[in-house]
């Protein structure tokens, strides 16, 4: 059972990854400076970035659930 | 019995509320020229007084059904959410499945340019259902609270600097004296006891829920309006911002909150059974005291 939250964790680790992207690469589009301008390109690009530090943090715990369930779940 | 009563009520006023519904549906589908993406905009607005009727309707059956209980099993296990907390989490939890994405690619898709698999009215009434859920759980929850009258996920008034300290302590130790110079906490001191939830979740994880459901939600309500009410631009603009602001941190939320329970594998069991497990019912990090001692959370 543990696994299987472990992956699936994983799985929306990929997703929020691709949504990290998006935003970090939509900070810089010239139709978000053109339209959006320069708070909602800084707003994109720090909330991508945090979401990716976010991701990372869920990513490595799911793979050291993977990895050792018991000893990564405190159970 | 009772719960089977109540099992009972909550689908009648499900199925009453989703008549009620429909009725609005077919009367939009027939009555209004607006093309779809609209027509959902005011199906929603009002179809709104009725979701939060069942709300509150789901509060009520819970607060009537789940009454406070035994902290703690024969076998040692601590009760830590009531059936009624169980059940609404994961009723909030598909709201936000449903809500979240589709937000979010309403938001990136004009910002990337780019055409998703559905037309466009369809992540529109996605995301309208998904945000119904939520405020029918936002509803219940807050019924189901005040007619129980627990306040454990709260802290208490005056207490701040205790709380702050015992979050900072729960915190990774770079992270920990960072924040507690820059909040001038004194480590030395203890913390004691958090009572049935962990510092963490009452000092950061409970209020920043809060906060972002209720800046989305307020938000949200204003951006519907915005059809049926005039509204200043610049309040639709602003409005606007936050809307998107309060959706990063949901997303950001929703993360940590993963991260943070699925390192504390008996408070995963304890969202979908309502126990710590017997076998280790002081969750890994939490404060001297907490939840074994005090049981008998929400």
């Amino acid at each position: 059972m543990k696994r299987l939250a472990a992956l699936l964790a994983l799985a929306w680790c990929v997703v929020n990854l691709v949504v990290a992207y998006w935003m970090v690469t939509g900070a810089f589009l010239a139709k978000t400076a053109q339209h959006e301008g320069i708070v909602a390109q800084a707003s994109l690009l720090l909330g991508g970035l945090l979401v990716a530090v976010f991701t990372g943090l869920l990513a490595r715990l799911s793979l050291r659930i993977l990895a050792a369930p018991d000893e990564a779940t405190g159970a | 019995m009772r719960g089977l009563v109540g099992v009972l009520l909550a689908l009648v006023a499900t199925a009453v509320t989703g008549v009620l519904v429909l009725n609005i549906v077919g009367q939009s589908g027939v009555a209004q020229p607006w093309d779809s993406e609209l027509n959902d905009d005011f199906i929603f607005v009002r179809a709104l007084p009725l979701v939060l009727g069942l709300g509150v309707a789901y509060g009520l059956i819970g607060g009537w059904v789940w009454t406070r209980s035994t902290a703690r099993r024969a076998d040692g296990a601590v009760r830590r959410f009531s059936g009624a907390t169980v059940l609404l989490h994961m009723l909030i939890t598909v709201g936000f499945v449903l809500a979240l994405p589709t937000g979010l690619w309403q938001y990136m898709g004009g910002i990337l340019d780019v055409q998703g698999p559905l037309p466009v009215f369809m992540y529109y009434r996605i995301h309208y259902i998904g945000a119904a859920i939520i405020l029918a759980s936002v509803a219940a929850f807050i019924t189901y609270w005040w007619m129980t009258g627990d306040r454990s996920l709260l802290l208490p008034l005056g207490e701040w600097r205790r709380y702050l300290r015992g979050f900072a302590l729960e915190l990774p130790p770079m992270l920990r004296a960072r924040l507690a110079s820059l909040l001038r906490i004194d480590l030395g001191q203890p913390a004691g006891s958090s009572g049935a939830f962990t510092f963490y979740e009452k000092t950061f994880m409970f209020p920043g829920w809060s906060v972002a459901i209720a800046l989305i939600t307020v938000t949200g309500l204003v951006k519907l309006l915005r059809y049926a009410v005039p509204i200043p631009g610049t309040i639709v603009f602003v409005v606007s911002t936050l809307h998107v602001t309060a959706m990063v941190m949901l997303i950001l939320l929703t993360l940590d909150h993963l991260r943070y329970y699925l390192s504390r594998w008996p408070l995963v069991v304890a969202i979908f059974t309502g126990w710590l497990p017997p076998r280790r019912t002081q969750p890994r990090s939490a404060p001297e005291g907490a939840s074994a001692a005090s049981g008998g959370g929400d």
